[in-house]
């Protein structure tokens, strides 16, 4: 069997490792056998997003230059980057004989988490424990991107002890938007309110996102207000026994 | 860039607008949810759609020829405008300023708002009045509309109460039908005096050369069949090839911008009136290049305004905080506005494309399915046409230069694996000096992120130094897998099918509508019955539809002119639509139902059609217009009003005497 290469993210590797270990946990415990490329840094949407494309072009050439060497699925902890990967690089890349098909090749490879365990693995109860409410924020570009929302509910529904409430405006973005909320401060601000707003309507005191950027924000604005609610990766949540 | 920032702060901060954005979008999308509802294969229409428009954009100028040629044979006088100069030329040219000031009674129009006519008619000294309700409304206040559908939603009733107080000088009320009707009187005086009438163009129908005009109040109806000249404006990319494509648009533009399934009168005009004189100007102004551009797909917009109801920074915004460099509102804010905006007019706007998330909600909105957000990276990246003609493609365009600094100093590091390392190893020890007590660091809101968040520290160990040397170490713990059962397919795109009854359904959706329906086997009395009910002794009939000799028998006085001081006029229908509760009415028919405050129709039974395109072959090169209930407003405060410009009342006598 080919092994799983994981596209750990910049996000998840330099501030939250702990989700990298619990999606390298569940995928073991599947059985897989999962390879970290060492030479992945970023998948260069920072750039993209922000119109440096030059910029971007030359990260995703080194991305599918180091994945070019490996082999097998690759699967990483956010629909924003497999949204990149599937979309956006072949944007990049329109035009060019030589790396558009490199860059479509790459594509068809990536999945992301949740999504390749339902629908490549087939799995949908991985036997975890959690006791209490759990929320769900489908990501931007999850939902909406990969179209994948499914998934990460069905995940959740079959989490043994919790109960899955509705969160209130679900799907309206948290106002992270990568370059946005730095150049927009202002408005990312008042999405932010928006979603912490809905999420304590919600009455869960556990918000699960499946993107690093969304949870970054959303916690980070929960903390600046000194509110106490837990926001955390589905693949931490899945990990729970 | 400060400045659009300014704004931006502005608009957050102002309570009243926020309070009239909210109800804005709120009743907008709820209103867009509930009227797809009713064509379950939406998104294979939506697909259709989008097919129609890029054969359209692609064969532009075969479809335009076409329009034209069939046009001019229709006998109308057909204008091409390169640019905003040219087609105010031409506005000012059939003015004929130099004999007297004409007054011009306009409808809504985009593409006026585009190349700011009103500004150049009037500094020739023409009043030029708008007379669609909202947009009148921000006339009067001196603004430019905020919304493409919905002019004053940035307005509280209590600002237009003031505003019609002191214009108007009507006593202070905030009754908004009250509102509505003082805009009414004081409008019908500018339909019935006005030289020109001038009107936008929804669609172009390439086949027939049909120009479709919809509108709820009936002001597009009065501007383009009241006065001696009628003046449409048109985009020149707002082309559709046949009957049956504009069927299928018209099916998803109401549903997209205002949540009705037709709006209240959906015009099809062929040829001019007797005695009037139409022109018709197609606009480029920037389109040929767009079409030459990666942003190309954004010319397939058809201006329903359901991304700017999506967006949540229109949501925060409104359209007055769309502005240029030169602060210069765009003409076009939103989604689409951030591109077409910069598309059309140049770098002046390209800022605008920065304030999004790209999180999508406006392409899953979009009718016609234009990947905004791609088109928005695409902007981003410069390839919107620059003044001087230049396009950079990829270099980043209306980013702040310290964005532009971390992020090319970043995609140095992320292509050279280890100094990434080294540098996420810096920044972690970096952050544990910043913040040694606690998990998060407090940044000054200047660097934006400080702004309403903290951030996280660094993590002490990365995922890659945990990870190890590329081969986890870790015990498989193998669990069994199950099988999932394959429900991911979306929902079938064929409706269930249901027989339904016409007639029934027809009632349902007109009354639904505030429109009344009369099942009779003879008219003519029913409405005698009417008529004496609402004491009405004088009708405007159209010829050989009801029994006079029973109506004079019955007192009543008909004539066969129009008439503004009859309130009541009947006619024909000649079809009427199930599915929407819509009437057709065509050529001898069209100003009965126009300047009366009650419009009677007469629809034999055995005439309702299931749905639009089963009426479209009955048009051929008539001038029709479908009417789909009363004419309404929701211009203030999202809150319907019946009764516009158009009859307040509309009564259909069903005549079943066949059907027995």
């Amino acid at each position: 069997m080919p092994p799983v290469q994981l596209f750990i993210t910049c996000l998840t590797d330099s501030f939250f490792p702990q989700t990298g270990e619990a999606v390298v946990e569940i995928l073991q415990r599947l059985g897989m056998d999962v390879e970290f490329a060492p030479d992945q840094t970023c998948c260069g949407q920072p750039q993209f997003n922000a119109g440096l494309r030059k910029d971007a072009r030359a990260i995703a050439q080194h991305t599918i230059k180091v994945f070019e060497k490996t082999s097998g699925d690759i699967v990483t902890p956010s629909g924003s980057c497999a949204h990149h990967f599937r979309h956006n690089y072949l944007e990049l890349f329109e035009g060019d004989a030589e790396w558009h098909p490199r860059a479509k090749a790459l594509a068809g490879r990536v999945f992301e988490f949740t999504e390749y365990l339902v629908d490549k693995l087939h799995v949908t109860d991985l036997g975890a424990r959690w006791d209490g409410l759990l929320t769900y924020h489908p990501s931007c570009h999850t939902l909406r991107g990969i179209h994948v929302d499914r998934q990460p509910r069905m995940l959740l529904q079959n989490v043994h002890g919790a109960t899955l409430v509705d969160l209130p405006n679900a799907e309206e973005c948290c106002g992270f938007g990568g370059v946005m909320s730095v150049e927009h401060p202002e408005l990312s601000a008042e999405w932010l309110k928006r979603k912490i707003y809905n999420l304590e309507a919600s009455q869960s005191p556990t918000l699960v996102v499946t993107d690093a950027g969304c949870l970054m924000h959303i916690a980070g604005g929960l903390h600046r207000l000194g509110k106490k609610r837990q926001i955390i990766h589905i693949a931490e949540v899945l990990n729970q026994r | 860039m400060g400045t659009f920032r300014q704004r931006i702060v502005e608009s957050i901060n102002n309570q009243t607008l926020q309070a009239a954005l909210d109800a804005n979008t709120e009743r907008r999308l709820k209103g867009r949810a509930a009227a797809f509802e009713s064509i379950p294969d939406w998104r294979e229409r939506r697909q259709r759609a989008h097919n129609i428009r890029a054969d359209v954009i692609e064969h532009l100028d075969e479809y335009l020829h076409q329009f034209i040629a069939k046009n001019e044979a229709n006998g109308v006088i057909v204008h091409r405008a390169k640019d905003a100069n040219e087609a105010i030329e031409i506005v000012l040219r059939i003015s004929n300023i130099e004999s007297r000031k004409p007054l011009i009674a306009k409808s809504k129009s985009m593409v006026s708002e585009e190349i700011e006519l009103n500004h150049h008619l009037e500094k020739h000294g023409i009043n030029v009045v708008e007379t669609d309700l909202g947009e009148y409304i921000v006339q009067l206040r001196k603004e430019k509309p905020s919304h493409i559908i919905t002019p004053a939603a940035h307005l509280k009733k209590e600002q237009v109460a003031q505003l019609f107080h002191e214009k108007l000088g009507i006593p202070y009320t905030e009754d908004i039908p009250t509102l509505t009707a003082t805009a009414r009187n004081v409008l019908r005086e500018v339909f019935l005096t006005a030289d020109i009438g001038l009107s936008g163009v929804n669609f172009g129908v390439a086949e027939t050369g049909a120009v479709c005009i919809v509108t709820n109040e009936g002001n597009g109806r009065m501007v383009t069949t009241l006065p001696k000249t009628h003046i449409a404006l048109m985009g020149m990319e707002r082309l559709v090839p046949n009957l049956n494509d504009l069927a299928l648009m018209l099916s998803l533009l109401p549903r997209s911008a205002t949540g009705q399934k037709l709006t209240v009168y959906t015009q099809l005009l062929h040829t001019p009136q007797p005695n009037q004189t139409r022109h018709l100007i197609i606009l480029d102004n920037g389109r040929s290049k767009l079409r030459n551009s990666p942003l190309k797909e954004s010319l397939y917009c058809i201006r329903c305004g359901a991304c700017l109801n999506a967006c949540p920074i229109f949501r925060e915004l409104s359209g007055h905080a769309y502005i240029g460099r030169d602060l210069s509102i765009a003409p076009y804010p939103g989604p689409i506005g951030s591109v077409i905006s910069p598309g059309l007019l140049g770098e002046n706007y390209v800022q605008l494309a920065q304030a999004s998330s790209l999180c999508g909600a406006c392409k899953d909105a979009c009718p016609v399915d234009i990947d905004l957000p791609k088109l928005l990276t695409r902007v981003r990246a410069g390839q919107s046409l620059k003044d001087d003609g230049r396009q950079t493609m990829d270099d980043g365009a209306g980013l702040m230069w310290s964005t532009r600094f971390f992020l090319k100093a970043f995609a140095r590091l992320a292509t050279q694996p280890k100094l990434f390392a080294l540098s996420q190893k810096f920044a972690s020890f970096g952050s544990f000096i910043l913040s040694p007590r606690s998990q998060w660091m407090r940044l000054p809101a200047f660097t934006g992120w400080g702004y309403s968040k903290d951030l996280p520290r660094f993590a002490g160990k990365t995922f890659r130094e945990r990870f190890g040397n590329g081969k986890s170490e870790m015990v498989n713990r193998k669990v069994e897998r199950q099988n999932v059962p394959d429900n991911d397919q979306q929902p079938p795109n064929v409706s269930t099918f249901k027989p339904v009854n016409l007639q029934e359904q027809f009632i349902t959706e007109l009354v639904a509508l505030s429109g009344n329906v009369y099942q009779t086997d003879n008219v003519t009395q029913s409405i005698i019955e009417y008529l004496v009910s609402r004491d009405s002794t004088k009708i405007h009939l159209q010829p050989s539809v009801l029994d006079e000799t029973l109506l004079r028998n019955a007192g009543i006085d008909v004539t066969y002119e129009a008439d503004p001081g009859i309130t009541v006029g009947v006619t024909k229908a000649r079809v009427g639509l199930a599915d929407t509760g819509s009437i057709l009415e065509a050529d001898e028919e069209l100003l009965g139902s126009l300047l009366p405050e009650i419009h009677i129709a007469v629809l034999k039974s055995s005439d309702i059609l299931p749905s639009l395109p089963d009426a479209m072959p009955l048009i051929q090169n008539k001038n029709a217009v479908f009417i789909t209930g009363p004419s309404r407003t929701a211009d203030i405060e999202m809150t319907l009003t019946i009764g516009v410009h158009g009859p307040k009342e509309l009564h259909v006598f069903v005549d079943v005497s066949n059907s027995r």
